[in-house]
């Protein structure tokens, strides 16, 4: 959940300015909200001020109010705002401002323990008795702004959209023979070429412990064959990717990214060329949950980048019958298809990290994808200036997709951490890194002639000429924007890397950004 | 002690769909000529077209082109082929 708010947040019914409040969403038929809203009635009047934020309409509003005898302020959310604005991925959902109106603090589902440091924090006394009957911990249910199919009651004013189930039955018990091996069983009916670890129900339940969400709940619907992937499905295959119970908090934004249109998993899992989904980690949960962002950041360094690349793949292949031997059509395939995960290097990177060029603030944790080919390398030890590296950065940026296709692609760049300290120490920003690899890559004139009838050539009129050095170039990218560009890997070894695009734009695939929600 | 896994794929069984009669004859058909969108699926479907109209007398060709190779056929070109007797899809490359 974004835990700072884009300038164009919208205003909040009621709201205070100067004084901490309590921001609180819910819907009217989750069990878990009915369960805990009544709590934050004794916080009402404390140093902070509690509003409701209903996603539901007018009327479940009403009939939610009173039947639960809330105390507080309750205003119906709509148009679901407030709730894209502060994006929970499930609720109830808690958001503690502080007075300058700034997140501070978030909660999901129903959580004594965090209710009653949540009450300390405001100089309350705790408000949530373990000894009430009440469970001290359950899950939500996910927020109305994630399921656009409402069934006509949200208060999303949209309108209905196409009527599907959000909710699926559990996923189905298999018990083995006594002679039956789990390993060798799930090799053979669940795995990716490799051995995975069981998911027995033992350990898919802790997994589902560790996760905000009831284990029947659709987050996504996985393409190409669009099986529904429940909370517990997508635990099941966190557990055999060899997954902590803790990456369900990466993993739930990551199947809900890998099935956002934009992104085109449909295409991306069906197609001829190399893409595979690239995954790439910023912000605090780099260092929670261990992902690994130096030397060796694309191979097997860490159990957080390995298990979640895996548990994505498994995903796809199990829920989304995107198998290799099947609707996978890839001529060659990508390695990334076992694990495809990396950290940005941030520490190293002088420029702001990635998920803030794409929207996010610094202190909030992001994952981003893109159907990306296998990185190409770039050696460049001897280069003394940003200039020199940057022009052999561009070299390799010309060759992706086919080295005469201009205009048709996107590329990640990766820059290890020697390279940037050249580029930096010399004035670059970021944007005027991006603005010197456009301008400076391209395909020369003379390698289009004479006309061979090869890939690019015939796309030649669509082409923009410029010069570059002196020659006559075809410009390689459509604009800045295609490069996109972060900081990975070891403070040794003068290496960086670009990775190519599969088709790109509306009509292909789009990188996606999305929040990883704080502990 | 049996091992209770819970099962990680989709459960959905896919429905086999059975395929039309093959058609004895393509003289006086309606036939439709999908486009996936392709660079170099025109020549091909060109071809075909041709084909179509002077060897096996189809009676009309439909031309119906997808916006994107890389996506689903959105229900508006799917219902362009409606009332064909047989359509042929065309990869290309």
């Amino acid at each position: 959940m974004k835990m700072s708010l884009p300038q164009e947040a919208p205003a909040i019914p009621g709201y205070q300015p100067g004084k901490k409040a309590l921001l609180v969403f819910f819907e009217t038929d989750c069990p878990t909200c009915q369960l805990a809203l009544p709590y934050l009635n004794a916080l009402d009047g404390s140093r902070a001020q509690v509003i409701g934020l209903s996603q539901d309409d007018e009327a479940r509003t009403q009939d939610f109010v009173r039947q639960l005898a809330i105390a507080y302020s309750v205003v119906v959310d709509r148009g679901l705002q407030l709730s894209r604005a502060y994006d929970p991925q499930s609720v109830p959902a808690v958001f503690l401002l502080d007075e300058q109106g700034q997140a501070v603090k978030s909660l999901v589902g129903f959580d004594k323990n965090g209710l009653n440091e949540l009450a300390v924090g405001l100089g309350h006394a705790p408000i949530a008795p373990a000894d009430d009957g009440a469970p001290a911990w359950k899950p939500g249910c996910g927020s109305r702004h994630l399921e656009p199919h409402d069934e006509g009651t949200s208060a999303d004013d949209g309108g209905p959209g196409p009527l599907l189930r959000r909710i699926a039955q559990p996923a189905q018990r298999i018990t083995l023979g006594e002679d039956e091996d789990p390993v060798e069983f799930c090799y053979r009916r669940f795995g990716d070429a490799l051995p995975v670890v069981p998911p027995t129900a033992e350990k898919v339940a802790a997994m589902l412990q560790a996760c905000s969400l009831s284990p029947d709940n659709i987050v996504a619907r996985v393409p190409p064959c669009y099986g529904e992937a429940t909370v517990e499905k997508i635990a099941a295959n966190a557990v055999m990717a060899g997954c902590r119970p803790e990456m369900m908090r990466v993993l739930l934004p990551l199947v809900r990214a890998v099935c956002d249109e934009r992104f085109n998993a449909h295409g991306v899992q069906a197609t001829t060329h190399f893409a595979a989904p690239l995954i790439m980690i910023n912000g605090p949960v780099r260092g929670e949950l261990g992902f690994w962002s130096r030397q060796n950041v694309f191979s097997n360094v860490a159990r957080a980048n390995s298990t979640l690349g895996r548990a994505l793949q498994l995903i796809l292949l199990n829920i989304g019958g995107g198998r290799p031997d099947g609707i996978d059509m890839s001529a060659l395939g990508n390695s990334g298809k076992f694990s495809f995960c990396i950290a940005e290097n941030e520490e190293e990177n002088p420029w702001e990290p990635l998920h803030v060029d794409r929207g996010m603030s610094r202190q909030q944790s992001a994952l981003s994808l893109f159907a990306a080919e296998p990185p190409r390398g770039i050696s460049e030890h001897t280069a003394q200036r940003a200039e020199t590296v940057l022009r052999a950065v561009c070299h390799a940026l010309a060759t992706v997709w086919s080295y005469r296709m201009c205009g048709k692609a996107e590329a990640v760049v990766i820059l290890c951490p020697e390279h940037v300290k050249t580029i930096h120490r010399d004035g670059f920003s970021k944007s005027q890194v991006r603005q010197f690899l456009f301008e400076n890559t391209g395909v020369p004139v003379r390698h289009y002639k004479p006309a061979d009838g090869g890939e690019g050539t015939q796309l030649v009129s669509q082409y923009r000429e410029v010069t570059i050095q002196g020659e006559r170039c075809y410009q390689k990218f459509s604009s800045p924007e295609a490069i996109h560009l972060l900081v990975a890997g070891g403070t040794a070894g003068k290496f960086s890397a670009v990775l190519g695009s599969w088709a790109i734009g509306p009509t292909g695939s789009q990188m996606v950004t999305y929040s990883i929600p704080d502990r | 002690m049996p091992v209770t896994l819970v099962h990680p794929g989709t459960e959905n069984v896919p429905q086999a769909a059975t395929p039309p009669p093959r058609l004895p004859s393509l003289a006086g058909k309606k036939v439709g000529l999908l486009d996936i969108s392709k660079p170099g699926g025109s020549f091909f479907l060109d071809r075909l077209e041709q084909l179509l109209r002077t060897r096996y007398q189809a009676a009309e060709v439909v031309r119906v082109k997808k916006p994107t190779y890389t996506k689903n056929a959105p229900p508006a070109v799917v219902e362009q082929l409606r009332g064909m007797d047989a359509v042929i899809e065309a990869l290309a490359d």
